[in-house]
């Protein structure tokens, strides 16, 4: 993605964000950019730890109190999120910026019945409570809910947690937002729900024309959905470019181990599964040249001492010194 | 029999707590029917995986077997001995013969106690004779791969990985014969997944350990379990060995099961057998064939006849009018 024809939805530019902490600041984020096409599903992935939920807190002004921006944009549409008021973020939220998050319990209010919740997420209309209704009947057969009008009386507690998150996707994509940014939808869920859910998703993206940003631990999940791929660690990006070109030819050395862990991607039975050694860097007192460098089986020296930008190479970014000199 | 535990006819039921039921039903006291005439075996060193969507009743089989909640009818036989039921109807299994792993590795152990305590605990229940209980501490933390120096540590100092081991330590502090596992890698990254399957499969091999483990995640079945039997609304409709099952599985339902899981390639054409809507309610199963409302293969007669067991090969056992060919 060299020039982008049109200006993304959402454009992440050079974002450092760090926690206070007792032990000193914690550097959560660093130097992250990303950006999402308009129309298109991007896929960010990284296990626990790399960011992601810093990373999305960011995004829709939700930060931990002990939270800081070092520096860094976050351009929604052109305009830096980071800089607008509370008033003006709070009319974009659920309007033009939607969220699904992980637990659709606790993202739903379990005292509302489902149709009160969706008739107050229109809040926005002038419209009939009737009118209301019905667009929010429309939307739910839309995500595949059986008996909508039913469903409008039922509370939260009376529906299973696949068609709970079908509300939460229904809610979320009510207004037609250009931008829907998903926490891990479907990490909760059966494997053949999952496969439902992402498919419901991928329609109802191509039907309303919005962005997504799908943030995900399961490679599968996002080999299936997404166009782009960004990969996490500790904080950075080490790795982004198309779906295909990434999974089919890592460059990083950790989105490589990240592929060869994954037992899905293993269809040779085996009983020692393949494992990434080491932990993940102290945040704190972060060590000297690329992050990954003490669980990567190709460090050199120079990998302790220079830390790897995120360079252009055929098409996608790394940041791994190895692969801009082998390649 | 050879077999460590032999489990034949096993049910379980939860009391309905609705009045309106009740009297609808004509009985004081309603019933649903969460394990449904369950039978099964394994050996020493095997590894028995049971798989099934949410409210499967995977968990409630493995609760009754370890006497948290009562079995209704049914025998169960720990090491050639019929295990005993209680006052209550709870089968009593020697706890220091057989072990369990709960599902969720943190909050399994007691935030207020450390590791130390966590570890010591069995001992001081079972085994009053052991006076070094550090000395056992020091063995179980060697054991897991450990540092002895976590034994200061408490439940919010560790990663998830790391209670993990804690959990898998704990089990098998009194030197089980079986260790009962729930979703052992739920909520951890794919690249510590493989560490914790790893550590279990080389204790077992030590150890001589029957492992039964609770999953919904097929990916890794294949790599770690020897048998496996698929649940569905409390019944087994197929189970044999892994290979067998990975290589022609008969039941639609584990072939869409075995074909939900989204591959982590892109290009990837699967044969994906869609399953419609999702699982039914316990108190309201499917007349004949109970999986015929999901089947896409469904014929008139599955509405009405019940399957009864057929063996594809020896061991290998399904419930299915109309099996699947190999492919």
């Amino acid at each position: 993605m060299s020039c982008p024809p049109v200006l993304p939805v959402l454009e992440v530019d050079r974002l450092s964000v760090s926690y206070r902490t007792e032990r000193g600041d914690l550097k959560a984020l660093r130097n992250v950019s990303l950006q999402v096409p308009r129309g298109e599903i991007v896929g960010i992935v990284g296990e626990s730890g790399c960011g992601k939920s810093t990373l999305i807190s960011a995004m829709i002004r939700l930060l931990a109190p002990n939270a800081q921006l070092d520096s860094g944009e976050i351009r929604f549409r052109g305009e830096d999120l980071l800089s607008l008021d509370l008033e003006s973020m709070r009319a974009l939220r659920g309007d033009e910026l939607a969220m699904v998050f992980q637990d659709p319990m606790t993202s739903l209010n379990p005292v509302l019945s489902i149709g009160r919740q969706m008739r107050d997420i229109q809040y926005r209309l002038k419209e009939s409570k009737a009118d209301k209704n019905a667009r929010s009947m429309r939307m739910l057969e839309k995500v595949g809910i059986p008996d909508p009008q039913a469903r409008l009386r039922d509370f939260p507690h009376q529906l299973s947690g696949g068609m709970r998150q079908r509300v939460a996707i229904a809610m979320a994509l009510m207004m037609k937002p250009s931008l829907l940014i998903a926490d891990e939808p479907t990490t909760a869920l059966d494997a053949t729900l999952e496969v439902q859910i992402i498919h419901q998703l991928k329609a109802l993206q191509a039907e309303i024309g919005c962005s997504i940003l799908f943030i995900s631990h399961h490679l599968g999940v996002i080999a299936e959905l997404c166009d782009h791929v960004v990969v996490m660690y500790a904080g950075e990006v080490v790795e982004t470019g198309s779906v295909r070109e990434i999974f089919h030819s890592p460059s990083h050395p950790y989105t490589r181990m990240l592929l060869a862990c994954d037992p899905g991607g293993i269809t040779e039975r085996t009983k020692v599964l393949p494992i990434i050694r080491g932990f993940l860097p102290d945040l704190v007192d972060l060590p000297a040249g690329c992050v990954y460098r003490d669980r990567c089986d190709m460090a050199t020296e120079a990998c302790a001492e220079q830390k790897p930008e995120l360079k252009d190479l055929d098409g996608r970014k790394v940041a791994c010194l190895l692969t801009a000199e082998s390649l | 029999m050879s077999k460590l535990l032999n489990v034949r006819q096993a049910h379980v039921r939860y009391p309905l707590s609705g009045h309106l039921m009740a009297r609808l039903t004509g009985n004081h006291q309603a019933w649903v029917n969460v394990v449904r005439g369950v039978s099964l075996a394994i050996d020493k060193g095997e590894t028995l995986a049971v798989v099934g969507e949410s409210g499967s009743g995977k968990t409630t089989l493995v609760m009754a077997l370890m006497g948290l909640v009562p079995l209704q009818r049914g025998e169960v036989e720990f090491e050639s001995k019929r295990i005993l039921q209680g006052p209550r109807g709870r089968l009593k299994p020697d706890r220091r013969r057989v072990a369990m792993m709960f599902q969720d590795p943190v909050g399994s152990l007691s935030p207020r106690m450390t590791v130390r305590a966590a570890l010591a605990e069995p001992f001081e229940i079972h085994a009053p004779e052991v006076k070094d209980t550090g000395a056992e501490v020091a063995r179980l933390l060697d054991l897991v791969g450990l540092p002895v120096e976590f034994a200061d540590r408490y439940p919010h100092q560790l990663s998830g990985g790391q209670a993990r081991r804690i959990g898998v330590a704990r089990a098998l502090a009194l030197d089980p014969a079986l260790l009962i596992a729930d979703e052992p890698t739920a909520g951890l990254d794919v690249s510590i997944q493989g560490d914790v399957l790893n550590l279990l499969s080389g204790l077992q091999k030590r150890l001589g350990l029957g492992i039964v483990i609770i999953t919904h995640n097929l990916n890794i079945v294949r790599h770690v379990a020897d048998h496996m039997a698929i649940m569905y609304l409390g019944q087994f409709v197929e189970q044999g060995t892994s290979e067998d099952i990975f290589r022609h599985p008969r039941h639609p339902y584990t072939k869409a099961l075995l074909s939900a899981n989204p591959n982590p390639d892109p290009d990837a054409q699967s044969a994906r057998l869609d399953l419609a809507g999702e699982v039914p309610s316990l108190l309201n199963v499917p007349s004949g064939c109970e999986f015929h409302t999901r089947c896409p293969f469904v014929q008139t007669d599955c509405q009405e006849s019940v399957p009864v067991s057929r063996e594809a090969a020896p061991g290998h056992i399904f419930q299915c009018h109309y099996p699947l060919k190999e492919d």
